[in-house]
């Protein structure tokens, strides 16, 4: 075995949990002064990674929640700033976009309702490309229903352009373009005033990638991404 | 993870296929973003949103209640105090936090050697069942490219690998199960790691 191979074998076992104690408290203790190691077991964590879907989710006791969140310790300045510092330089792309977006993420997932008492109706929606990285931030203000659409981590292949789509009530749920997205603009602004309050709270949009010029169709044919409004709070 | 460029889902023909988006993995890591930042909002909902699959994949490894309660409880504490070192560049922020739960499960499966096998005739015996548990599933690109190479394995070789990683079963427990000293499992493990590193091509 090459010495690649006896590193993939070590943090393979690893990741799998097959090492005895003691091999992997020093498996462990190893990572920490080996980067060759510690990319090789992220590495199994993202192979091996598709098995963990298929172990079924099972109802957490209710107690434990509260329990956990006792147990969180106070935020100290110094961790903040730490926190702060990191999160600059991860999350730069993204980072004009954060707080609103993950203040009303919470209402995305459906967690609980974040009663606020004046709450000026902005909606968001996230396109997202892989699993890392929102490709397209929408925004609706719904007082103007005004829609703005801003490429993040998007540029269509030579030839191609995306165009943007809303799924309303209004049309019966078929798709309705809304007009190329200029990936070059920082922002692309449609006027939604047409369509009404409601239908557009609970339209679902699209992205399509299109012939250069957009759909000749009249309808979406290229693959396509979808999202639907979030609420935010600010 | 898709290439840059490349667009993923279905395509749109009508409503029925379009499906909400803002997918769980984008929502998390923006939640983990707060949740390095101190939010206790923003870990609430992190942990609405991932806690029950967390929890599913300790008690296996697990086994015990009791244990896999305490063990959720350290995992998010854990998770509290590390956002800050997500990084999403190398993998998905559901992968991290499985990583931090399966980690956490089995130092505590290996250090205590707490748990017998007759603890949970229920959760073994589930995996008796499973001979083909990929079948099951719905297929991701990435599941279906690892489930073609587990299924090159010879199928108890491959049944280690599932088992070592969903079960958290030890060499010793794999080797009563395979009727086979320890050694032999070692050697099977590691036979079975590269394969499936070099048919896995990363």
């Amino acid at each position: 075995m090459t010495e690649r191979d006896e590193i993939d074998v070590l943090a393979g076992e690893y990741v799998l949990g097959t090492l005895e104690a003691a091999e992997r408290a020093a498996a462990h203790a190893q990572r920490r002064q080996d980067p060759a190691l510690d990319a090789a077991i992220v590495a199994w964590e993202g192979r091996l990674a598709p098995l963990a879907d298929w172990v079924p989710p099972v109802a957490v006791p209710e107690a434990l929640q509260a329990k956990i969140e006792a147990r969180l310790p106070v935020a100290e300045g110094q961790a903040r700033i730490l926190a702060l510092e990191r999160r600059a330089q991860r999350w730069r792309r993204v980072a004009i976009a954060t707080s609103a977006l993950a203040a009303c993420l919470l209402l995305a997932i459906g967690v609980r309702e974040l009663s606020r008492p004046h709450v000026p109706k902005t909606y968001v929606a996230v396109f997202q490309k892989d699993d890392a990285s929102p490709a397209f931030l929408l925004t609706v203000d719904l007082a103007t229903r005004m829609l703005s659409v801003r490429p993040v981590a998007a540029e269509p292949p030579a030839g191609k352009s995306y165009q943007l789509w809303i799924a309303s009530e209004k049309s019966g749920g078929a798709p309705q373009s809304l007009g190329l997205i200029e990936a070059k603009q920082a922002s692309t602004q449609r006027a939604l005033a047409e369509y009404d309050r409601a239908s557009v709270e609970r339209a679902t949009f699209g992205i399509s990638l299109e012939p250069a010029g957009g759909s000749p169709t009249g309808r979406p044919t290229g693959p396509a991404f979808h999202a639907k409004l979030i609420e935010t709070s600010r | 993870m898709g290439a840059r460029g490349e667009v993923s889902n279905a395509r749109i023909a009508g409503l029925a296929l379009l499906r909400p988006a803002a997918s769980t993995a984008a929502t998390i890591v923006l939640l983990l973003q707060r949740v390095a930042e101190r939010d206790r909002e923003a870990f609430s909902a992190l942990y609405t949103a991932t806690s029950a699959k967390l929890y599913g994949i300790i008690l296996r490894i697990s086994r015990r209640r009791d244990i896999a309660d305490e063990v959720l409880q350290e995992v998010y504490v854990q998770i509290w105090e590390r956002a800050a070192y997500y990084d999403a560049s190398k993998g998905s922020p559901i992968t991290w936090m499985v990583a931090i739960a399966r980690n956490r499960a089995l130092d505590e499966a290996r250090r205590k050697k707490a748990v017998s096998i007759e603890d949970t005739p229920e959760v073994l015996g589930i995996a008796d069942e499973e001979e083909h548990p990929l079948d099951r599933v719905e297929k991701s690109q990435q599941l279906l490219r690892l489930s073609q190479c587990l299924d090159a394995l010879d199928s108890d070789r491959r049944e280690v690998v599932l088992l070592a990683y969903r079960e958290g079963m030890s060499r010793e427990a794999l080797g009563q199960r395979f009727s086979r000293p320890p050694a032999t499992i070692k050697s099977w493990l590691r036979r079975s790691l590269l394969q499936l590193r070099d048919c896995l091509g990363q």
